[in-house]
């Protein structure tokens, strides 16, 4: 499971596909205050990532890929701009 | 009108070929300043000729094409591989929409919306030209505020996900994620965010990319493969050497080409010509009326609307004194101007070279039937020899059986001489088949992520029309084979210590009476032991007879039927049908198809075709009711054979010919006919044919008359026929098929 849910924390975990965007919109949707960790994401998925972009859950824990890292995250740190 | 109009039919698709080349060669190096001119040149002609007419979308896209060219023209806009592709995409319509005016002499009725999706994408690439003069591509204005200081060239990365691309298993990011030395990256929504995220599609993307690589644009754009529409490049100097703009050569417009002034002075004349005509005094307002507006709308075209205010006073003088002579006098006027076009600067050589070429147009058909003719005057004369003996037998070889024999020699001298000639008048450079080659290259290595030249050399070599027709298919078959599975992949070539662009050869000669054209690639080869085991698979050959065959056999299992090259089918080629299709298509046109190829170092495909279609003596017979030729070459006799001379034995039917037994065939039979309705009690007309020494006997319901023809294979649904070689129009226009004696008996 990509995406492990764990109540108001979702944990991102390998590769993360299209499939987990239905999933992660609902419980988006549901949570009022929603965390992600990143750590151990090592691909996500456009539409995850738009997801994310979009409700501006709070980054528990950076991605550890050095490209999610370097490109994505500074993105979803600091308030929605 | 119509003269006008065929005119700008063929002169319309010469300026689009010509902007094409242009635009190729512009491709390559978009500092090539003659090819912006050319390619302006032409685009700037053809607005001229469609202004001629009402065409309103043509003319305003290919306006906008012109603008921007000038722009270009003068170093205010940079050209960049982009705006070649909308520039191609351009004459791709405007193809389209003259086909369409060739056939319903309208544009279709989506031309306007067509044109303007295709004028805005065009204008799309520059933003206008505030954003271009500032120095950035099109487009590309984001890159003022990427703050990446680069002492390397960049390539610069515009990428917008198609909303939908995720239906298609796109992942835009895992796309930017693979693109090379990648330098600095944004990724941002294309619209605002919404308020709420309920309302949100998550299978829509709303993201677009911008990115920055030190690697060049030729390795990037292969991973954009599937989507070359949704992403942009632009080529970013080193830091500190941003390009000056280009100084400007010259501002000025460039004045209308002598071909559009011709039309003009054609359109012009006819005008004036009408004004002469008796005209009704009620009618002749509306004819001034008409007059005026079509040679405004001349000299609009032609770049001199300053002229109409003194031809619409013009008109009104003569509406005043309720003639039309002031009027005529003007246009007169206007004509002599266009009689100066020696002060006009001289158009480039090469559209000089095209209008002389362009003299004298003939319908092919008419040739077709001056061949027909020429191959009856042969037969007829070949009826002289006998005349000639005759005579000398009956005069005893006096003076006017000398004269007969003197008038014959000439006559035949000159029958040969005609014979050429008309062969010659039908003969054409093969260029006509090469010019589509360059393009099909250019879009299909982009398809495919490989990198490829096209070298095409002798298209000068000139073959009969029929041959060329022949030809056209066959050689995209093979060029597109060359590049699909032939020419390896940038990476593979790089890794096989090749050169990464790989190149395809496409060269005609001559040789004696054949016309020789290779398609040669530097690819990967064939790989005959792939070939051997999928002819095996398919049944083509036995397992045994496969592993017997040599290497050039092997090669040439490549030529049957559902035996393919390629170890993949793509969405290119690979079916095994390609060179299936070449081979009958060579072979119906009695020429060859050979095959040489190296693994790794490439695949050579030799056609060799004759020069001209060869001209066929044949004897017109009837059977079953229809008349049809046979080559009068594998005849060796006529007999007449009683009826009770044929013995039968079971089905077989055979006859004594001199003491030997002849085997008995009848035509109709062998056709699957009717056989004839009264059969005459005297014997059978019988052809003794002599195909492998053998004689054989073939019945026929007659002998009609001999000819000498010209054979064309069959095409489209009927070229599959076996049994026939082809169809021969005889001189009074009939078309006669043309038995093939091997394949039928």
């Amino acid at each position: 499971m990509p995406i492990r849910f764990d109540a108001s924390l979702a944990h991102f975990e390998g590769d993360c596909t299209v499939e987990e965007a239905l999933p992660l919109n609902e419980w988006l949707l549901a949570e009022t205050s929603p965390a992600v960790d990143l750590r151990r994401c090592t691909g996500l998925h456009t539409a995850l990532l738009q997801l994310l972009l979009a409700a501006r859950p709070a980054l528990a824990s950076g991605p550890e890929d050095p490209f999610l890292a370097r490109w994505v995250a500074p993105l979803l740190e600091g308030p929605r701009g | 009108m119509s003269s006008l109009f065929e005119q700008f039919l063929v002169e319309s698709r010469e300026l689009v070929e010509a902007a094409g080349g242009g635009l190729l060669r512009l491709e390559k190096d978009v500092g090539d300043r003659d090819a912006v001119n050319e390619v302006f040149r032409a685009f700037h002609t053809l607005k001229g000729a469609t202004g001629l007419f009402d065409w309103p979308p043509f003319t305003r896209l290919v306006h906008v094409a012109e603008d921007l060219l000038d722009a270009v023209r003068v170093g205010r806009t940079p050209a960049t591989p982009e705006l070649v592709d909308r520039l191609l995409a351009i004459l791709d319509q405007c193809s389209r929409w003259i086909d369409a005016i060739e056939t319903h002499e309208a544009l279709p009725a989506d031309a306007d919306e067509q044109g303007r999706r295709l004028g805005a994408a065009l204008s799309g690439t520059t933003g206008g030209t505030g954003e271009a003069s500032a120095g950035r591509p099109a487009g590309f204005d984001w890159l003022d505020g990427t703050g990446v200081q680069d002492a390397r060239p960049l390539t610069a990365v515009a990428y917008d996900p198609d909303p939908e691309c995720f239906f298609n298993g796109d992942d835009p990011l895992a796309l930017v994620r693979r693109i090379p030395e990648l330098v600095w990256l944004r990724i941002e929504p294309a619209a605002p965010w919404p308020a709420d995220l309920a309302g949100f599609d998550p299978y829509r993307c709303v993201l677009r990319f911008r990115a920055l690589s030190a690697a060049g644009r030729a390795d990037i754009a292969p991973l954009f493969r599937a989507a070359p529409d949704q992403v942009r490049f632009a080529a970013v100097p080193p830091a500190g050497q941003e390009p000056a703009p280009t100084p400007a050569a010259s501002i000025a417009a460039a004045p209308p080409p002598e071909s559009a002034l011709a039309m003009a002075e054609a359109i012009l004349r006819e005008q004036r010509r009408a004004l002469g005509m008796d005209a009704d005094p009620a009618e002749l307002d509306g004819r001034l009326a008409s007059v005026a507006r079509t040679a405004a709308g001349v000299l609009a075209a032609l770049g001199r609307a300053d002229e109409v205010q003194a031809l619409a006073t013009a008109a009104e003088a003569a509406r005043a004194v309720g003639r039309p002579g002031p009027l005529a006098n003007h246009l007169a006027t206007l004509l002599a101007t266009f009689g100066t076009s020696g002060a006009m600067p001289a158009t480039a050589p090469a559209a000089e070279g095209r209008a002389v070429r362009r003299a004298l147009r003939v319908e092919p058909e008419r040739i077709d039937r001056l061949m027909a003719l020429v191959g009856e005057l042969v037969v007829a004369k070949n009826r002289l020899p006998f005349v000639v003996r005759e005579t000398e037998d009956l005069s005893g070889g006096g003076t006017p059986a000398r004269h007969l024999r003197d008038a014959y020699d000439a006559i035949d001298s000159l029958t040969d001489a005609l014979q050429d000639a008309v062969l010659g008048l039908r003969m054409l450079p093969l260029a006509q088949v090469f010019q589509p080659l360059p393009r099909l290259v250019r879009d299909l290595a982009q398809r495919l992520g490989k990198r490829a030249d096209l070298r095409v050399s002798g298209e000068g070599t000139e073959a009969d029309k029929d041959v060329l027709a022949v030809l056209g298919e066959p050689l995209i078959h093979l060029v597109r084979n060359a590049l699909d599975h032939g020419i390896e992949t940038p990476e593979a070539r790089r890794a096989a210590g090749k050169p990464e662009t790989g190149t395809i050869r496409v060269e005609a000669r001559q040789e004696r009476d054949s016309v020789i054209v290779e398609v040669a690639d530097d690819g990967a080869g064939i790989d005959t032991e792939r070939v051997r085991r999928k002819a095996v698979a398919n049944g083509a050959v036995d397992p045994a007879r496969a592993a017997a065959l040599s290497e050039e056999e092997a090669l040439a299992l490549v030529l049957l039927p559902g035996v393919s090259t390629a170890a993949t089918v793509t969405d290119v080629s690979g079916r095994g049908v390609g060179m299936d299709a070449v081979r009958s298509a060579v072979e119906s046109a009695g020429g060859r198809i050979g095959i040489a190829s190296t693994p790794g170092a490439g695949t050579r495909v030799r056609l060799t075709l004759p020069l001209t279609m060869v001209i066929t003596p044949i004897m017109v017979v009837a059977a079953g009711g229809a008349l049809f030729g046979i080559p009068t070459g594998a005849v060796a006799e006529v007999a007449r054979v009683p009826a009770s001379e044929v013995r039968r034995v079971k089905h077989a039917e055979s006859f004594v010919l001199r003491g030997a037994v002849v085997p008995l065939f009848r035509l109709h039979r062998l056709l699957e006919l009717s056989a004839p309705a009264g059969r005459s009690g005297d014997g059978e007309t019988v052809l003794v044919l002599r195909i492998d020494r053998e004689p054989v006997g073939l019945a026929v319901d007659g002998v009609r008359e001999r000819a000498e023809v010209v054979l064309k294979p069959l095409s489209g649904v009927l070229a599959g026929l076996r049994g026939y070689s082809g169809t021969a129009e005889l001189g009074d226009g009939r078309l006669l098929p043309v038995i093939n004696l091997r394949e039928l008996l």
